[in-house]
């Protein structure tokens, strides 16, 4: 197990996240004051408070909170004590001290130097995944949720635990550089291959796939469901036997590969005439007999009851101090690892704690917090 | 010392096929590790069709996504191949699998046989779903985790359909959490002696990107609001029409400087001291309208126009790039470099955008032909000597 420090906004916080998820004993920096990403919402209650923000109670749990105020002189010289016993240090933000006196105060520091875009929507216009998402005849959409943000932080956590392991093997230290921009647009790796092959243009197709015909989000009777297949080799008239489209069965040539593509939004508005009739429940269900891959589309409020989710441990009751008795994500690494995470800390939370194994006494922490250092 | 990739040494043994699990062992192979893919003849594999396809049966999305990696050719339906397997995965590290769930065990190549042979090794299987729950048969695709795992329907604004992305996000997203678990595991058998087994969903992968959503709905009683491009702290902010089909711009104005600025950029400077637009709470509340004077003006511009001038007014703006915008770019992004592939002279492939000062990552070699290492991997491996391998090919195991 390392002590590792978060230094960071959004990708950070999911990086480390993901290492406290693993086991490792992470130390969030707070800002004194509360940094930006306690103040994103939505906040759970409703209330719009530093505790509160579900980006912080998600991203900070499993975690310790010390707030420093790193910019005056003691809150510099604790930083670096606690650098001294660290493996590792994942930072976004401006450090306090320089690059290299980070190799000084502790040779063999894994140093992860991240680069956060802070204009969400122009990094994810210039990564090139704006022009695959949204309606075709409308405005192209960000992915929702600041998603972009946690799908680096895995690039970001990935880094950091090749350099840990490293360090674990060869007692080497070293400097893990990660860019948001470039991991963005390792993300239209798909688009690229077929391009750069042979010239096709990706573009965005609302809620239908790009990649197989028979692929895409459909409404129903109540709500939406996703119907995604591979087309093989007798898997048209299995799905014909299902669907009993009598438009689509008069064209037996359909089962073939090219004419599905050709067609494949008459295929898909066939279905979803066929299907609109029809439950979430019984489309998935009867597909998934079926060997047809099917599932739900579900809002977050759906994903909260389940029962996948809830059989294997990824969301699980906690009883937080502040919401009482909730169903909490404890994220996909926690789940494998049958971990539980505490709940994420309050501000300053583990001040005495942290400032106790570093060697100060109980007069230190309270004349370090009359001066405003923590 | 002579550095060396992080994972360098590290032995991998790979049934993974179609993409996620195939992306997460190249992330490997980039390390440093020894990849070697199981593949055969009657299964042959390809991470999605591709337009293009070689005469050898590689599409291009094999090249680029298994390339760095070796290819043994085994039959695990014949008792000779699968005893193969049972050797090659105890000589292994790790063996990464993303069969629906039953499969492996049903080969014989179960997570509890390959343990009693090898306590070291480290096994993961990546399906869908996982493997226990009482969704652990059902079969997904990457557009099926898009919608179920909550990406379709918290992308978009508040009464949009459901939104996807046109690419395989989700087996991006599960292979790249499986590498993270993979490297972690090894580290932690550094310290305990002994394997793994890390039963991944890929479903949980996708769910966890929204995690806060889940969260702040399980205790809200009710999911947040959809806000499309518009943003909880900023306004304006927008993805906006320019003049041209189909071409447009983002823009985020995140303070009060840049919305007096963008105003100015407009030929509007009288909206900048506007009360009713003087703070961000007052501009979210006449967003509807904001948007539509700002896109009165982009329209008349073509995108590349209204990027520079409000970049150069110190405004948050970005045009959006197409798929060719990014990969023609004269200063190209580090996503991407030229690779070796003999199949087509060189290709643009997919690097590790990340770099450690000290460990390099392992040079790009191109994706193998099938089965094109069997009698290497066999001998490098498991010290097979010429003789059998001829005795094993007679009797039908490697094909």
């Amino acid at each position: 197990m390392a002590r590792i420090i978060d230094f960071g906004s959004l990708a950070v916080a999911y990086a480390t996240r993901l290492l406290a998820e693993s086991g490792h004993d992470v130390i969030r920096i707070d800002l004194s004051g509360g940094d930006a990403l306690r103040r994103m919402g939505p906040f759970l209650g409703d209330n719009p408070h530093l505790e509160h923000g579900a980006y912080h109670q998600f991203l900070n749990a499993g975690k310790r909170s010390l707030s420093l105020n790193v910019e005056s002189p003691a809150g510099r010289r604790i930083f670096t004590e606690l650098l001294q016993k660290s493996d590792a240090l994942v930072a976004s933000r401006p450090l306090p001290l320089a690059e290299e006196e980070l190799r000084n105060i502790r040779p063999q520091l894994v140093f992860t130097k991240v680069e956060e875009e802070e204009a969400e929507l122009c990094a994810y216009a210039r990564s090139g995944l704006l022009s695959l998402t949204g309606q075709p005849d409308g405005q192209p959409t960000v992915l929702g949720s600041h998603m972009i943000y946690l799908a680096t932080g895995i690039y970001v956590a990935v880094g950091t635990s090749a350099a840990l392991y490293v360090l674990n093997q060869t007692g080497q230290g070293q400097t893990v550089c990660v860019s948001m921009k470039d991991c963005l647009e390792t993300f239209i790796e798909q688009a690229m291959v077929e391009y750069a092959f042979s010239g096709t243009k990706t573009e965005r197709r609302g809620s239908r796939g790009t990649i197989t015909a028979i692929s895409g989000a459909l409404p129903c009777k109540d709500g939406h469901w996703v119907i995604s297949q591979i087309n093989r080799p007798g898997r048209w008239e299995k799905f014909m036997d299902w669907v009993q489209d009598p438009e689509l069965m008069a064209d037996p040539s359909l089962a073939l590969d090219e004419n599905q593509n050709k067609k494949k939004d008459f295929i898909m508005d066939r279905i979803f005439v066929w299907a609109r009739k029809f439950t979430k429940t019984d489309l998935v269900e009867e597909a998934q007999r079926r060997h047809f891959p099917a599932s739900p589309v579900s809002s977050p409020l759906d994903l909260v009851e389940d029962p996948q989710l809830i059989a294997r441990g990824f969301l699980k009751e906690m009883n937080h101090p502040k919401f009482g008795r909730i169903l909490f994500p404890q994220g996909a690494i926690a789940s494998v690892r049958g971990n539980s995470l505490s709940p994420a800390p309050t501000l300053g939370q583990h001040n005495r704690e942290i400032l106790a194994e570093l060697g100060y006494s109980e007069p230190d922490h309270r004349t370090l917090t009359e001066i405003g250092a923590i | 010392m002579n550095p060396t990739p992080p994972l360098n040494g590290i032995k991998v043994l790979d049934f993974t096929h179609v993409l996620a699990g195939p992306f997460c062992t190249r992330l490997l192979a980039d390390f440093g590790a020894d990849v070697v893919r199981v593949e055969s003849t009657r299964h042959p594999d390809y991470p999605w069709p591709s337009s293009y396809i070689h005469a050898d049966g590689r599409h291009a999305s094999y090249l680029n996504t298994n390339r760095s990696k070796r290819s043994v050719a085994i039959d695990l339906k014949h008792e000779a191949g699968r005893a193969i397997a049972l050797r090659l995965a105890t000589a292994a590290d790790l063996v990464v699998e993303n069969f629906s769930a039953g499969v492996m065990s049903r080969l014989g190549l179960g997570y509890e046989t390959l343990k009693a042979l090898n306590p070291r090794l480290i096994y993961v299987g990546m399906s869908g779903y996982g493997n226990t729950g009482p969704r652990r048969d059902w079969t997904s695709m990457n557009m099926n985790l898009q919608g179920y795992g909550g990406l379709m329907l918290t992308t978009g604004a508040e009464k949009d359909p459901p939104i996807a992305i046109s690419n395989s996000w989700n087996d991006y997203i599960g292979g790249l959490h499986a590498c993270f678990g993979i490297i972690e595991a090894l580290a932690q058998r550094e310290t305990t002696g002994s394997g793994a087994h890390l039963d991944l969903s890929q479903f949980e992968c996708s769910v966890s990107l929204i995690a806060p959503l889940v969260l702040s709905s399980a205790v809200n009683k009710s999911s947040p609001k959809r806000l499309g491009n518009r943003s909880a702290r900023y306004a304006p902010q927008g993805v906006y029409r320019c003049d041209g089909r189909d071409e447009w711009c983002a823009i985020s104005i995140q303070n009060d400087e840049q919305w007096r600025a963008l105003t100015a950029a407009m030929g509007n400077p009288e909206l900048g001291s506007e009360a009713r637009f003087a703070n961000v709470c007052e501009r979210m509340r006449h967003h509807d309208e904001i948007d539509r004077r700002i896109e009165a003006w982009t329209s008349q511009l073509p995108n590349t126009e209204v990027e520079k001038r409000l970049r150069s007014a110190g405004i948050p703006a970005e045009r959006m790039r197409r798929i060719q915008d990014i990969v023609d770019a004269p200063d190209r992004s580090k996503a991407f470099a030229r690779a070796e592939e003999p199949r087509v002279g060189s290709m643009l492939t997919t690097t590790l955008p990340l770099s450690l000062s000290f460990s390099p990552s392992a040079p790009f070699r191109p994706a193998p032909k099938l089965g094109e290492h069997t009698q290497e991997v066999l001998k490098d491996w498991l010290g097979i000597p010429d003789s059998e391998l001829v005795e094993l090919n007679e009797r039908g195991a490697l094909v």
